[in-house]
Order: C-alpha cells, then sequence, then structure tokens
C-alpha cells in the first residue's frame, strides 16, 4: 500500500474514533475496496499514480468518510445510556436522599465506583468506563484534602510526595483516555469543576469543618440534582450521532450546570472563584483537545502498528 | 448533479437493501452493480457506501460477514436480514405509490398500473 493511500487509511481510522474491533472491520474493508478498485483501473490501462489517484477522488474526502463512520457506529444503546450515567445518578441519590453521611452507603457506592472502573479499565475501555473514571479520581483529590489535617511538619513532608504523585496519576489516566478520544476524557473530567464547586461552597476555608456539614444537609438537594443533571446530559450524549452535537451538549450542560451550582450557593462563592471554575470548565474542553492534538502530530501511525495484530492483513501482505 | 445527490442520499437505503434482497454481495459489487443497473445514473462516493452499510448493519436491516473466496481473497459480504426484508417489502409499497403519482402528475394522460 502506498503512503497516499496509507494517510487515507489513517485519517479515517483517527478521525472514526472507533473501538479497536470495529476500527479492523472498516479499515480492512476499506483496503479490500481499494484492492480491487486499483486492480480494475490498472487493468484498464492506468499507471499506478493515476489509479491511485483516481481511487482517492471516488473514494471522498476522509474527513467525510470518517464523520460518517463515527455518526453510524456512535449512538449508544440504552443500555450503555444506563452503564454511562449510573456513576452520576448514584452520587445525585446520594445527596438527593441524603445517605451522603451514611458511612455504609457512600462505602457501597465508592467500592461500586472503583469497582466498576477497575473492571472496565481492564476489560478494553470501553466508552462507558470514562464517566466512572472521573468518579473514581475522587478519592485522590479526598487523599490530598486529608494531608492538610495532618501535623504541620507531616503535612509539609507529605504534601510534596502527594502533588507530583497525585498529578502524574491524573495526566497518565488524562493521556490514557485522550488516546482513545479526547471527548472521553472530557466527559470523564465533566463533574470536577462541579465537585470543586461544592466544595468550596461548603468550605471556603479549604477544610471540612461542623460548618461544612451544615451547608452540606442543606444544599444536598441542589447537590443531587447538579449530578442528575450531569446523568442525562450524559444520556444525551450517548443517543446523540454527531460529534459536533456532542461538543455543545457537553459544554453548554457544563456551565449551565456549574451555573447552577453558583445560584444555589448564593454568594458563598466570590467572583475569583467562579471566575477560577469557569477556567477549569474551559480548561475540561480545551486541554483535551489540544492534548489530542499534540498525541496524533507526536506518534507515527499507531494504527500501522497495531493493524499488524490482525490476522486478516497479515494475509494480504 | 446535487439535485441527483440528494436523490441519492434520501433513497440509499432502499437501494442498498433493494440489491441486497436480490444476492448477498460486497462493498465494491454493490457500487458497480448499483452504477451498472441504473446505467450509470446513481454513482456513489464510494467510500461513503460503507458507513450506510453500516448504519444498516447498527440497525439490524442486513448483517455483514468476512468470507475467503478460492483464491484466498477476503470479502465482507452482507446479507439482509428478516428485519430489513420486511422493512424493504414496506419501501417497496411506498416507492410504488410515490412512483405512480409523480408518474400521473408529469404524464397526465398515463394510467397507473
Amino acid at each position: 500500500m502506498t503512503q497516499e493511500l496509507t494517510h487515507y487509511l489513517e485519517s479515517i481510522r483517527y478521525t472514526s474514533k472507533l473501538s479497536p474491533s470495529d476500527e479492523r472491520e472498516v479499515i480492512s474493508e476499506l483496503e479490500t475496496h481499494i484492492e480491487d478498485k486499483l486492480q480494475e483501473l490498472t487493468d484498464s490501462g492506468l499507471s499506478e499514480e493515476e489509479a491511485i489517484e483516481t481511487c482517492l477522488g471516488q473514494l471522498g474526502s476522509p474527513t467525510s468518510v470518517a464523520r460518517q463512520i463515527y455518526e453510524a457506529y456512535s449512538q449508544g444503546s440504552w443500555k450503555h445510556v444506563l452503564l454511562t450515567s449510573m456513576p452520576h445518578l448514584l452520587f445525585g441519590a446520594l445527596f438527593a436522599l441524603n445517605w451522603w453521611h451514611h458511612i455504609g452507603w457512600l462505602t457501597i457506592v465508592l467500592s461500586l465506583v472503583l469497582g466498576t472502573t477497575i473492571y472496565g479499565w481492564w476489560h478494553g475501555k470501553p466508552n462507558w468506563v470514562f464517566s466512572w473514571l472521573g468518579y473514581s479520581l475522587l478519592p485522590v483529590l479526598a487523599v490530598g484534602i486529608l494531608l492538610l489535617y495532618l501535623p504541620k511538619g507531616w503535612s509539609l513532608l507529605a504534601i510534596p510526595v502527594y502533588l507530583p504523585l497525585a498529578s502524574w496519576w491524573l495526566i497518565h489516566i488524562i493521556i490514557q483516555t485522550t488516546k482513545k478520544d479526547w471527548l472521553l476524557s472530557s466527559l470523564m473530567l465533566l463533574p470536577i469543576p462541579i465537585i470543586i464547586g461544592w466544595f468550596l461552597a461548603i468550605s471556603p476555608a479549604g477544610r471540612f469543618t461542623e460548618y461544612s456539614v451544615q451547608q452540606v444537609y442543606s444544599l444536598a438537594p441542589w447537590i443531587g440534582l447538579s449530578f442528575i443533571t450531569l446523568a442525562l446530559t450524559i444520556a444525551t450524549f450517548l443517543r446523540l450521532r454527531q460529534r459536533y452535537l456532542r461538543i455543545g451538549l457537553l459544554a453548554i450542560s457544563g456551565i449551565l450546570t456549574l451555573t447552577l451550582v453558583i445560584y444555589y450557593t448564593s454568594g458563598r462563592l466570590n467572583t475569583l472563584s467562579f471566575a477560577g471554575l469557569m477556567l477549569v470548565m474551559w480548561g475540561v474542553f480545551l486541554i483535551p483537545a489540544l492534548l489530542e492534538h499534540r498525541i496524533r502530530h507526536g506518534c507515527i501511525l499507531p494504527w500501522r502498528r497495531r493493524r499488524t495484530d490482525n490476522p486478516r492483513i497479515k494475509q494480504h501482505a | 448533479m446535487a439535485a441527483r445527490r440528494d436523490i441519492l442520499k434520501s433513497s440509499s437505503n432502499s437501494l442498498l437493501l433493494c440489491l441486497l434482497e436480490q444476492q448477498p454481495m460486497y462493498g465494491y459489487q454493490i457500487v458497480k452493480e448499483l452504477e451498472s443497473r441504473s446505467q450509470g445514473y446513481f454513482k456513489f462516493k464510494e467510500g461513503t457506501l460503507y458507513p450506510a452499510l453500516h448504519r444498516l448493519e447498527e440497525s439490524g436491516l442486513v448483517t455483514g460477514k468476512w468470507q475467503t473466496l478460492s483464491n484466498g481473497r477476503q470479502r465482507r459480504y452482507y446479507y439482509i436480514t428478516a428485519k430489513g426484508s420486511a422493512k424493504m417489502a414496506t419501501e417497496r409499497t411506498q416507492w410504488r405509490d410515490f412512483l405512480n403519482a409523480v408518474k400521473l402528475i408529469i404524464q397526465p394522460g398515463a394510467s397507473s398500473p
């Protein structure tokens, strides 16, 4: 296969954002089509260069083909919708039903989140796992907050160890997710600005005190509502086929939910916190998108390495 | 040309189901068959055929299977499913009614069969 054709297929592979098994099917099918087409064109008397040019012209723009392939595969089933929105619903229920202060319920929900995330991560990283993954980052955040409560000397020793480790872990997870699709990273990180917003509202000094507990009691229904809004957003996201609609939905819903947080905290968050949270929310979209751009241009044809795993393609080689 | 593209876009599912109802085919064969049967009228941008086929497959109207030919090459053949046949039967009636209605308008003297 020539470089032009390889780039054509690589461009489709990269933009269509399919699961590895679907990707192999689609790319192999396009390869067989191209082989047939080139055979026909060269048999009709065209040179190899002319045949490739004609073939690519008749296949159509890779962006348009990839977009249509994405739309053919992107819609999640209702089972996927339920599975993906489940962590948001669980956290929503935890607050809406005021179960958040029962250690039993909290342990069950967190164990479920961690267990499901680990299971999904080691079983092919299906798309539904990324909304669970976002919540499984919470214990890392919680450890950071707990370090503030250590005696001062210990705190000063632990924080320089914690910060690089936690940052490395977070960056590693974001890179792994962005390699699949930057939009999944945004989906995963979407609850983070909301959680930070609620945390700042209930603990303005950054410490969890008796006052914070009272605040959570009074704000619990709204905290629950914000998570349920996220669950509805994710459900709609999965049923939409078009990528631009999905991006728009996540961005609008993220900002609206954050606005809801600001509204219900009624003045507990100052302008600086609000601006900072909006910045974090935009970061949730811009950083994964920019990161994907860097990854794409930083590595050479990852698909070419992977496709040797495909026995069908080996036979043709 | 744009009008022809629009017609093809809106009717591509029916055309694909109709061809597959007659016999299982692979992508390249479908492109050639569609072009020859319509005497060159229906020409797909070939790359866009596969998303159309995969949409039909996702909807359960067709199913694709890899097959190895006697020369060792592999092809993904598409078969119409029972759901696809039922859908085609409905669409065929709709197309027939539509074509009769159009004929009555553009050829006022012609009677419907």
